[in-house]
């Protein structure tokens, strides 16, 4: 009626008909009795389905409970000696944790690699039985470390074995009741020459001389730090930052930076807005020549200072990526910008730092939808100023392809790998020129990717009747490293095997 | 002759074996057409689980929308339009997800997020003791995939899961 009267030229409160409605008592009446009686022919109606009340009940989300046998200390661990140290050989490069050298899934190969494989694959060095999970190896100087479980035992157990042939040489443990879920295990250790460190599944952290497997400490991240299991277990793996161990609670403290050789805390990052774990790991990064820690918790994503007197303090934060599952990492993409993906849903984020007078500034500069660009556990890979991942499952025609994305460029992805070549959930390496993926039922592609698309090179089973081959690779001097959830193979892609 | 022969080879061959509707969970794509193109006020169709494949996670896809507020039963979480999956904490960190057929209007909403993100163990089924048996069926004619085909009417179930266990 106002619009009307506007139209007519009438003022805003003035009513063609000279009646003001809203005060008329017989008027009111009118309205009332036409919306009782709309109402009453609208609950006649019968419901063509039935409907049922939901709410809340906390109850069901079940309570958190730390086991009481549960423990990582110099007291319950327990060492068993099977052979002797490996040697590193032939094979003297390191594969030093979670991601390879440089924590972005990308190294050279000094020995060149088949070009092709026969139709059984790439030769079968060895391969050994792991617990259920997906947890990945670490490789430095010949042996290969991986954090297994142990079912029968009940036992968190960091084995050592030998990268030549598979044997184990030595395991150390601690006891931990775990129960299947999706997996159990699911981190990468980190190595460095000294010792070895990891992350169990209930977010207990271990560190051993890496040559004899001696106990050095032990951490528990909930109990000692107020950290909150993730969902399906813990699957942030520790980074070694010089003689620190960089860890993310995510409980009474975001981050810790802990002393290798003595366990002792050397500074921590406070948490005062409760942000959670998630299933990230924290990543180094520079911004305008300061070094940082980046990492993306449950709540938001922070960096803090890695070196000086300011060490753990916050250097940035920000909630503007925010999700209830997160797995892969932060990547920086140049100087001042960082990419951040996850699955479920999230999509992809571009985030923008600003050095203001009184910090950094962040802000998203651009939103990707799921159908575009994201990925569910792995890592997209930065390569030539261009970002590849495999998309998850709820990305619509493109679920499962390979995807090469221009952060700078145009809003769709540059080219997909397409409904014949779909690749799970993407576990990858890249070697050399060469891209390697597994898929989830054991099938490693080897491709040859850049800008214009990719060209497959050879694709084999590794891992015949494979289930849930989800954890991260390793490459050694021609050597791969693959695991579904029960095995762990080492391939030979080298071109000269002599 | 010709008659006799054919009438005496179908003799041979028994009476015709009687065929129903159903849905080939391989094929379907949780499109929610079978929600809506059903005769039947309320779709026949209906989510069936088989426990056997549940992975019994406590942030279930199947039952949670993505980056729900909170991980618990308001209505503002639940993927299902009607709450008819029920959820139970069994002990830590499982939780069991039981469907309401008689809530259940065979959107197919939590099929497609535990597909997408879980062990694929819900599924959608034609439900023979509430479909009325339609020669033509009005979501076969509709269902961009085909997946709904003619299943013996003796064992009218496409079973998800190697051994078809909790159905």
């Amino acid at each position: 009626m106002p619009f009307a009267a506007n139209r007519r030229g009438f003022g805003q409160d003035e009513c063609p008909l000279r009646i003001r409605c809203l005060t008329c008592p017989a008027a009111t009446l009118a309205a009332a009795l036409l919306a009782a009686r709309a109402m009453l022919c609208w609950q006649s109606v019968p419901l063509r389905c039935r409907t049922t009340a939901r709410v809340p009940e906390e109850a069901a989300a079940g309570p958190a409970i730390i086991d009481p046998t549960d423990h990582c200390n110099r007291v319950v661990a327990e060492f068993e000696r099977s052979s002797p140290n490996p040697e590193p050989g032939l094979f003297p490069s390191p594969w030093p944790g979670f991601r390879g050298p440089h924590r972005n899934n990308r190294v050279p190969t000094p020995v060149a690699l088949a070009e092709t494989w026969p139709t059984e694959g790439p030769p079968r060095l060895w391969q050994t039985t792991l617990g259920d999970g997906h947890a990945g190896p670490a490789v430095f100087e010949g042996a290969v470390y991986v954090l297994d479980y142990d079912e029968e035992r009940r036992r968190d157990v960091l084995r050592c074995l030998s990268l030549a042939d598979g044997r184990e040489a030595w395991r150390q443990s601690y006891p931990v009741q775990i129960k299947r879920n999706h997996g159990m295990s699911r981190t990468v250790p980190a190595v460095t020459p000294d010792a070895v460190v990891s992350i169990g599944p209930k977010c207990h952290v271990m560190c051993v001389d890496r040559l004899t497997g001696a106990f050095r400490w032990g951490l528990d991240l909930v109990r000692d730090y107020g950290a909150t299991v993730p969902l399906w277990y813990t699957a942030q793996c520790p980074l070694v930052d010089g003689d620190l161990v960089i860890l993310a609670p995510a409980g009474r403290d975001l981050l810790l930076a802990v002393d290798c050789r003595s366990g002792q805390v050397v500074w921590r990052t406070p948490n005062p807005d409760g942000w959670q774990m998630s299933h990230s790991s924290v990543v180094e990064m520079v911004f305008d020549g300061q070094r940082a820690f980046v990492y993306a918790a449950l709540g938001g994503m922070v960096a803090v200072a890695a070196d000086g007197p300011e060490a753990g303090s916050v250097l940035w934060q920000t909630r503007a990526w925010n999700h209830r599952v997160v797995a892969p990492c932060p990547v920086q993409i140049g100087g001042e910008t960082i990419f951040m993906t996850s699955g479920h849903g999230a999509g992809s984020m571009i985030l923008r730092l600003t050095k203001e007078s009184g910090g950094w500034e962040v802000t998203s500069t651009r939103t990707i939808d799921k159908t575009v660009f994201a990925s569910e556990q792995q890592t997209p890979l930065w390569v030539e100023g261009l970002l590849y991942a495999v998309l998850p499952k709820d990305a619509g025609t493109r679920r499962e392809e390979l995807v090469c994305l221009d952060p700078g460029g145009s809003e769709d992805v540059l080219w997909g790998s397409g409904r014949e070549h779909r690749f799970g959930l993407g576990p990858c390496v890249w070697v050399g020129d060469r891209l390697f993926l597994l898929d989830d039922h054991g099938t490693l592609s080897m491709l040859a990717v850049n800008r214009e698309g990719f060209r497959l090179l050879a694709r084999a089973t590794v891992l015949p009747d494979g289930r849930d081959a989800w954890g991260p690779p390793a490459f050694v001097d021609g050597l791969l490293l693959v695991r579904d959830s029960t095995r762990l193979v080492c391939l030979d892609l080298r071109q000269d095997r002599t | 002759m010709a008659v006799c022969g054919a009438t005496l080879a179908a003799a041979r061959r028994g009476p015709a074996r009687r065929t129903l509707w159903q849905i080939d969970p391989a094929a379907c794509v949780q499109c929610g057409l079978c929600a809506t193109s059903c005769v039947l006020p309320v779709s026949a169709v209906k989510c069936v689980h088989n426990f056997a494949m549940c992975g019994y996670c406590r942030l279930c896809f199947g039952y949670f929308e993505a980056d729900a507020p909170a991980l618990n039963a308001g209505a503002e979480n639940q993927m299902c339009p009607t709450g008819a999956i029920q959820r139970r904490f069994v002990e830590d960190p499982y939780h069991e997800y039981t469907i309401r057929e008689d809530l259940c209007i065979g959107c197919g909403r939590c099929v497609k997020g535990c597909t997408d993100f879980g062990n694929g163990s819900l599924y959608l089924q034609v439900r023979h003791d509430v479909c009325v048996h339609c020669e033509e069926c009005a979501i076969a004619t509709v269902c961009p995939t085909q997946a709904f085909r003619r299943v013996p009417a003796d064992d009218p179930y496409l079973r998800k899961g190697a051994a078809g266990e909790g159905t």
